[in-house]
């Protein structure tokens, strides 16, 4: 028999726990044609801003050792032009639609997901308090838990789709962080957005990306977003959506082990379109090699040694489905 | 626009650190217009990360056979695992993408090429020969050594410039191309200009054109991420008054552009 899959974040239930990472493939249309939509969990769209955003000037992008370095500037054609243009497209999704906001003040967030709720078309919002690349504002909100309290407080009451809360690596305590958004009544915390990075060309005495500094993305950063996705699922009880690096798909299955109740995929897709499909296969083998009912069985059963940490994060979620579903 | 696996035909070096590769193609590949580029996965690891970005050289259709050739110079860690893939090695490539080059009917193209930016203008000269129409090809580079394919344009007349003066004329081709539109009496009305190139020689290029309001398309090039306009990695500045308040993608809405309206200083 095949195993079950399904994973649920809040009220909303995932064919499996593979989605695609914001930033990553758009609003979906863009790769339609090379990776099979219908075969994953969901998208994660680019992030949407309360008003249009033109990005960062070039260089925007740089390889650095297993890893890029990005500085985009969440280009987006904001809230109006993603009801007006995106809303279309996502009804389209053979997939679930999560939709990635980012405010520059609590006042925006609550537009945002207003705009977003009313939209209809998204079965998830992520709420990204971790960018890098978009001025003082950008990740603020996910470096002081007190912020982060704040903007949760606030638009929790504005919606009854699942909220997932983006957290930022480039903190001393992310567990912190993610305490308060699930105090906050966050459905889900998703990590890691990217570590702050740089990239200097000597020949020229230049910094290479274009606003110096950026995020660092791809298989560099896996073993440090693992840590990061070790101390939160001790931390919380709600689920945990892990990323950063996978870029094979036996990674999804050790954020998955790790107490990841889904994974995203990201900067590892522009070379393999077909890595969230090969992320399905290898999640599936491993319930199957397990001989799990489900992928239930198999997020959080990482064998730590004794006294060494106890994973919390999904259980609540898998006990009770549809907790904050009301 | 599709994934496909090609395999490697042959992949030879034809002058210090140039090298030309052949890739078989599906039958199911769309033919590419000259300036179109394929992102192409240049070895099975994670070691490069990502894909490479080529403009096509040609692309080839005998019998059964389909395939792309791009020509390369070794430069970075991804050329540099191109340059060891043997003939029969198994890749795969995103493609044909963006946009290529637009002739206007009626007017003479002149093509003008810097160092390997030859490559998609030598596809663009055997697109415009099968068509029989004439034009001009100037190709400038550092030494004789350095140039490629010269004795194959065919159909169109043909200047070169090196700058140790080894063949042709000593300087440089932006020289080639203010004296061929003076001596021919070139006009906007009779003549418009393809380039390809370092883009500093872009940049002259296209503020020569911009002064006699002649129409120029550039290919561009530069760092690309997922090259089918989603991650939004690779923008061209444009020049204020032209749409500044936005950057195109250079993947979709180039690599060839009108060059008259890049803001060249702001592009690396």
């Amino acid at each position: 028999m095949k195993p079950s899959l399904e994973v649920r974040i809040g009220g909303l239930t995932l064919r499996n726990p593979v989605l695609v990472a914001s930033g990553i493939i758009g609003y979906g249309r863009e790769y339609e044609r090379l990776t099979d939509l219908s075969r994953i969990g969901g998208i994660v769209t680019k992030t949407v801003t309360l008003r249009s955003r033109a990005g960062n000037p070039p260089p925007r992008v740089c390889e650095t050792p297993s890893g890029m370095l990005n500085s985009i500037g969440i280009e987006n054609p904001g809230l109006k032009g993603y009801l007006e243009q995106k809303v279309p497209i996502l009804r389209e999704l053979p997939c679930a639609a999560i939709v990635s906001v980012e405010g520059e003040d609590v006042g925006e967030f609550c537009e945002l997901v207003r705009g977003v709720d009313g939209s209809g078309a998204a079965h998830a919002i992520e709420v990204n308090i971790s960018c890098p690349n978009v001025g003082p504002h950008g990740m603020r909100y996910s470096t002081d838990a007190g912020m982060a309290r704040e903007v949760m407080s606030a638009i929790r009451p504005l919606t009854k789709l699942p909220l997932i809360a983006k957290l930022t690596p480039n903190v001393t305590r992310i567990a912190e962080i993610a305490q308060a958004c699930e105090d906050c009544g966050a459905d889900a915390v998703s990590l890691v957005n990217t570590f702050v990075g740089m990239a200097v060309d000597a020949r020229t005495r230049r910094p290479i990306l274009g606003t110096v500094l950026g995020g660092l993305s791809g298989p560099a950063i896996k073993p440090l977003a693992l840590a990061k996705l070790w101390e939160t699922v001790q931390a919380v009880d709600i689920p945990v959506v892990g990323m950063g690096g996978i870029a094979r798909g036996i990674d999804a299955v050790e954020f998955l082990l790790t107490g990841a109740t889904a994974i995203e995929v990201g900067t590892a897709m522009f070379a393999n379109p077909s890595l969230p499909e090969e992320c399905v296969d290898a999640i599936e083998e491993s319930v199957r090699a397990a001989t799990y009912a489900g992928v239930d069985d198999l997020i959080g059963s990482l064998e730590v040694p004794e006294g060494r940490g106890v994973i919390r994060a999904g259980r609540g979620a898998r006990r009770e489905p549809g907790r904050h579903a009301s | 626009m599709n994934l496909v696996s090609c395999s490697v035909v042959s992949n030879h070096e034809l002058n210090p650190g140039n090298f030309l590769i052949t890739l078989k193609v599906p039958r199911g590949f769309a033919r590419p217009q000259p300036g179109q580029f394929v992102h192409l996965r240049v070895g099975d690891g994670l070691e490069p990360l990502l894909r490479r970005p080529y403009s096509l050289e040609g692309f080839m259709e005998k019998g059964a056979l389909r395939a792309v050739r791009i020509y390369y110079s070794v430069v970075g860690r991804g050329s540099r695992v191109l340059a060891q893939q043997e003939k029969g090695t198994k890749l795969d490539l995103i493609g044909p993408l963006g946009i290529g080059f637009a002739p206007r009917p009626r007017r003479i193209p002149v093509l003008v090429a810097g160092g390997r930016g030859v490559a998609p203008l030598l596809f663009l000269s055997r697109r415009l020969r099968e068509r029989k129409r004439p034009f001009v090809f100037l190709y400038g580079a550092r030494s004789k050594s350095e140039l490629y394919g010269v004795r194959e344009v065919r159909g169109g007349r043909v200047h070169l410039a090196t700058d140790d003066g080894s063949i042709g004329y000593k300087g440089s081709v932006m020289d080639l191309l203010a004296r061929e539109w003076t001596d021919n009496g070139h006009t906007p009305l009779t003549a418009e200009i393809f380039t390809c190139g370092p883009h500093g020689l872009l940049h002259a290029i296209s503020d020569f054109a911009r002064e006699r309001g002649i129409r120029c398309e550039a290919s561009l090039e530069g760092p690309m991420a997922c090259a089918v306009g989603a991650c939004r990695g690779c923008p061209v500045p444009l020049l204020p008054g032209m749409d500044s308040g936005r950057y195109p993608a250079m993947c979709l809405e180039g690599p060839v552009m009108d060059a008259t309206v890049v803001d060249w200083a702001r592009l690396p």
